[in-house]
């Protein structure tokens, strides 16, 4: 085709192809700007990273913390120890009176020797064990109460229990697993806290980055639209822009989370090599972090419209 | 073409820079507007692209009544217009070609379309070559230049020219009128404002004369003298 042809043929395209164009354009162009200051971009984007991962790192601790919970309290179970007068037919009757109960399911009997046993087994207790003159240990049962009751009724049985003779001290596991339920729950709205606190920063961060962008553009938005472009297309470059910033924003918390993960990785193996395979600590599975990187995209997204949305709003009153 | 009825403009803190003007301008045709300093050329300009609205009167574009168009169908309008400004209005961040492809960009033309485009714009004002330079490291003159090339590269219907051989020599000039000429054997419309009078007289073309606001004088090309 030669040049007059190419000059006299009128612009006429289908929409769809027209908007595409358009769009290429624009994300080009939003990249362009962002590498044009390059440190002002970093420094942004790290602000917004560090803003995102903090989130991510509470929902990681929660998330492990949850593990925790699931592996120490899963059972029930009640420790009831003997008075140090009860000897093993004593502690064999209690038993019997305890597995006729119908809220109780099973009982374990551990003598002293198994306590002590246990308690030298831990790490640091050796020594001081070997140093006893005798066994300080009483007698005591490890009740599982029947599956299906709930805390109210094991409460009533550890109050039962409680007030049985050659009972010394009760000590109820259940309840331990409630608080830390408690404690995960707070944890929770922390997070969720958390998130929507730095969320909303993340939002301010770039919506204001993208005012001064805008603003030192104005005369480039001057001349567009002189020349016919649309709100929309004068636009579209800073949407671009703010989802770069929330990408890389996202990008650099989850590679920070996943720093996180690593350096936590060597104690936490530790502690769960003492658990025996009970415990075991985990990563935040990819599809979270997937999530995390779409939520700070919308969120670049979100800053640059509320930024541009006031802009445009203003040259609309003036036009 | 272009319609104006009893058109007045009073700018906001300002005295009245267009006072009840009216003409008509048919498709096709080429015409120059002229006038002292301040006499209203480049307000009369402003008002067929939008840039200002009248104070008073009707005004018509491509059949369109401009008086109360809504604001979101400017760009429409603008888009079927090539403008050329008195002071360029180039982006200066930018390469020439990317200045002059600028109004292909917004019309969505595909890439390999939109340089062949560019190409064919910036030969026709004397720039092939220039197009990867900054607008910056161009005189005025070829600044003028890039701006009339991004102003006929998406073959506008009707163009509209502030001075736009305000900065240049008489033989640039020259050509660049010839450049006008050539486009409205196209079929083009062709709308600019200029105080050059030797440079009137010798296109020979209808001429509207403006004088503090005023339209004191609307010579028939057959008259130009
Ligand atoms: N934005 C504005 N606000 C207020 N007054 C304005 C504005 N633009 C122009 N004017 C006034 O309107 C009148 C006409 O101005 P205009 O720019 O149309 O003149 P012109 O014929 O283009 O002059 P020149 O040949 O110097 O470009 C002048 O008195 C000017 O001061
Ligand atoms: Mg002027």
């Amino acid at each position: 085709m030669n040049m007059q042809d190419a000059m006299a043929k009128p612009v006429r395209h289908s929409r769809m192809a027209m908007w595409r164009r358009q769009h290429a354009w624009c994300l080009r162009d939003s990249l362009r700007q962002l590498a044009r200051r390059p440190l002002g971009t970093a420094l942004t984007i790290a602000v917004m990273g560090s803003a995102l991962a903090l989130p991510l790192a509470f929902y990681l601790l929660l998330v492990n913390v949850q593990h925790l919970a699931t592996a120490l309290g899963d059972s029930q179970s009640v420790s009831v120890f003997l008075k140090q007068n009860v000897d093993a037919r004593g502690a064999n009757e209690l038993a019997g009176t305890l597995r006729a109960r119908s809220d109780v399911g099973a009982v374990t009997v551990r003598t002293p020797q198994q306590g002590l046993g246990e308690l030298a087994a831990m790490q640091g207790f050796g020594d001081a064990i070997r140093s006893l003159p005798e066994n300080p240990l009483p007698f005591a049962l490890l009740v599982e109460p029947r599956a299906g009751t709930d805390r109210v009724q094991v409460a009533a049985m550890v109050r039962a229990v409680r007030a049985m003779p050659g009972v010394d001290l009760v000590q109820d596991n259940g309840q331990w697993r409630a608080r830390l339920d408690a404690l995960v729950a707070l944890g929770r709205r922390v997070t969720l806290l958390l998130a929507v606190l730095l969320g909303t920063a993340a939002v301010l961060v770039i919506g204001n980055t993208v005012r001064l962008d805008i603003r030192s553009r104005a005369d480039e938005i001057a001349v567009q639209q002189l020349i016919g472009a649309s709100a929309a297309f004068v636009r579209r470059p800073y949407l671009y822009e703010g989802a770069w910033y929330g990408l890389a924003a996202g990008i650099v918390a989850v590679l920070l989370v996943l720093l996180l993960e690593a350096v936590l990785a060597v104690p936490v193996r530790d502690l769960v090599a003492s658990y025996a395979g009970r415990l075991h600590f985990g990563g935040l599975p990819w599809v979270t972090l997937v999530i995390a990187l779409a939520v700070a995209v919308a969120l670049g997204w979100c800053g640059a419209w509320i930024a541009s949305s006031r802009y445009l709003a203003r040259l609309g009153n003036s036009g | 073409m272009i319609r104006f009825d009893s058109v007045s403009k009073r700018y906001p803190e300002g005295r009245e820079a267009l006072i009840d003007i009216s003409f008509a301008v048919a498709a096709g045709e080429m015409l120059f507007v002229t006038g002292h300093s301040g006499a209203g050329k480049t307000t009369l300009l402003k008002l067929i692209a939008l840039i200002e609205r009248p104070s008073h009167g009707t005004l018509e574009v491509h059949g369109r009544s401009l008086a109360r168009m809504k604001h979101r169908e400017i760009p429409r309008l603008r888009r079927d217009l090539g403008m050329v400004f008195q002071d360029h209005r180039l982006l200066m961040d930018r390469s020439v070609a990317d200045n002059v492809a600028l109004p292909l960009v917004i019309a969505g033309v595909p890439h390999e379309e939109r340089g062949q485009r560019v190409r064919g714009a910036l030969e026709k004002v004397g720039l092939v070559g220039r197009g990867k330079d900054a607008p910056s490291s161009l005189s005025t003159g070829e600044q003028q230049r890039v701006g009339i090339a991004r102003a006929i590269v998406a073959r506008p219907a009707l163009i509209i020219a502030d001075e736009p051989t305000g900065n240049l020599d008489p033989q640039l000039s020259e050509e660049i009128m010839q450049l006008f000429v050539k486009l409205r054997e196209t079929g083009c419309t062709i709308l600019i404002a200029s105080h050059d009078l030797p440079l009137l007289k010798r296109m020979k073309q209808r001429v509207l004369v403006l004088d503090h606001g005023h339209l004191i004088d609307d010579v028939p090309a057959s008259q130009v003298a």
